[in-house]
């Protein structure tokens, strides 16, 4: 089974994704910013990783970078979550190494979507 | 809903656009009319079906058939089929057109999804035999206000997320103020937009060498299906095809047109399909 890290500081957020992403045939965990995040990537590196940007302690920006430096982090599919929506938001975000970028606020059908797009199902 | 009340609305419905609609969908019906129940100030169904037929207003009857009509779609849907079609048929196609130019109709093209998804594989495709091709999309629907929308462009939060990649997103659209997004003057400029009964003749459209009817037949009753297989079947060109959606057939509804020999969901004119196997 396929396994997915959600990384979101709302607790609210990541309950739905998980929901979402179970219904999809993912294994879910959670980690409440990049740190957090970046130690599980490194016990267990995820096929997929749903990513906020503005967290705590390590926001997305920095986790994907630092992500993408690990040994085997080029392999997970980051999908970005957030309400950053600018296109210069979007264009940061896929030149530091995210895969698919999703605008928050988000629905069962639009995760599905980009899941489908970055390859993950 | 009272019982009477769904049968004006599923008759309505089979009359002016060919869809079939049954009581286990009543639920349905209520969410399409909806807004404009609310914006007539009807305080039920009820009384919008007594208004429909107290004043028999062609323009309102017509508003309310097409809001009765499914409206979901989004891009790149049944991906497989369009990138399969502009791979691989256009540029036979185009080769064999002694215009230099191909007709495309996307029939029940709702708000544009699909009219979009094939304007950016062509505008993402640099093969030299379809750079600068000249091909012509025409979307048609049966509900003035979707066809207003698609021309536009424009697509909201949700919409540009079904479907479309953010690479895709990034590359064809621009966000707008409003939060929306608009697609690029390359993707507009292929298309054009009109509204279109499709049960009606469709001799002032033209000819297509391609016709996609796609999550259309499926939800019409019988009667509908034979009127609009003839009407696709006036519409194609010579050497023409017409793509539907997956699990959706033309059998027993017209004997002008027979599936393709080479293309799942495709079909051509009676009698072409062995030729070009033959030949091959």
């Amino acid at each position: 089974m396929k396994t997915c890290l959600i990384v979101d500081d709302s607790r609210v957020v990541r309950k739905v994704a998980s929901r979402i992403v179970r219904d999809l045939g993912f294994a879910v965990t959670e980690a409440a910013e990049g740190a957090e995040a970046l130690l599980m990537c490194r016990e267990s590196m995820p096929d997929a990783v749903i990513l906020d940007w503005n967290m705590p302690v390590m926001n997305g920006l920095d986790f994907v970078k630092a992500l993408r430096r690990e040994e085997g982090g080029k392999t997970p599919r980051v999908v970005f979550c957030t309400i950053e929506t600018g296109a210069e938001h979007i264009q940061e975000a896929l030149r530091s190494g995210a895969d698919e970028f999703i605008m928050k606020p988000f629905d069962a059908e639009i995760l599905e979507s980009k899941f489908a797009e970055a390859g993950l199902i | 809903m009272q019982e009477n009340v769904f049968n004006a609305l599923a008759d309505l419905a089979l009359n002016a656009s060919g869809q079939s609609i049954s009581m286990s969908k009543a639920y349905l019906i209520e969410a399409r009319l909806a807004a404009i129940a609310r914006r007539e100030g009807f305080g039920s169904l009820d009384d919008l079906v007594h208004t429909l037929e107290a004043r028999q207003n062609p323009v309102f009857r017509a508003e309310v058939a097409a809001a009765l009509l499914p409206r979901d779609t989004w891009f790149f849907r049944e991906r497989g089929s369009l990138e399969a079609l502009v791979q691989n048929r256009l540029p036979e196609r185009l080769a064999a057109s002694p215009s230099g130019r191909i007709r495309i109709w996307c029939a029940g093209g709702s708000t544009g999804q699909e009219a979009y998804s094939l304007s950016m594989l062509l505008e993402d495709d640099t093969r030299a035999d379809l750079t600068g091709a000249k091909v012509e999309i025409l979307s048609t629907d049966l509900c003035k206000h979707a066809s207003e929308k698609a021309r536009t462009g424009i697509f909201g939060h949700y919409e540009v997320q079904r479907g479309l990649s953010i690479h895709r997103l990034l590359k064809h659209f621009t966000r707008l103020d409003s939060g929306d997004w608009q697609a690029s003057e390359a993707l507009r400029a292929r298309i054009s937009l009109r509204p279109h009964n499709l049960l009606e003749p469709a001799g002032g459209l033209g000819k297509f060498e391609i016709i996609l009817c796609r999550n259309v037949l499926s939800g019409m009753a019988r009667s509908g299906k034979s009127r609009l297989a003839d009407s696709l079947a006036n519409q194609l060109a010579p050497g023409g095809l017409i793509i539907l959606a997956e699990g959706e057939t033309l059998y027993g509804l017209t004997d002008r047109l027979e599936p393709s020999s080479d293309l799942r969901t495709a079909w051509v004119a009676s009698g072409t399909a062995n030729a070009k196997a033959s030949a091959a």
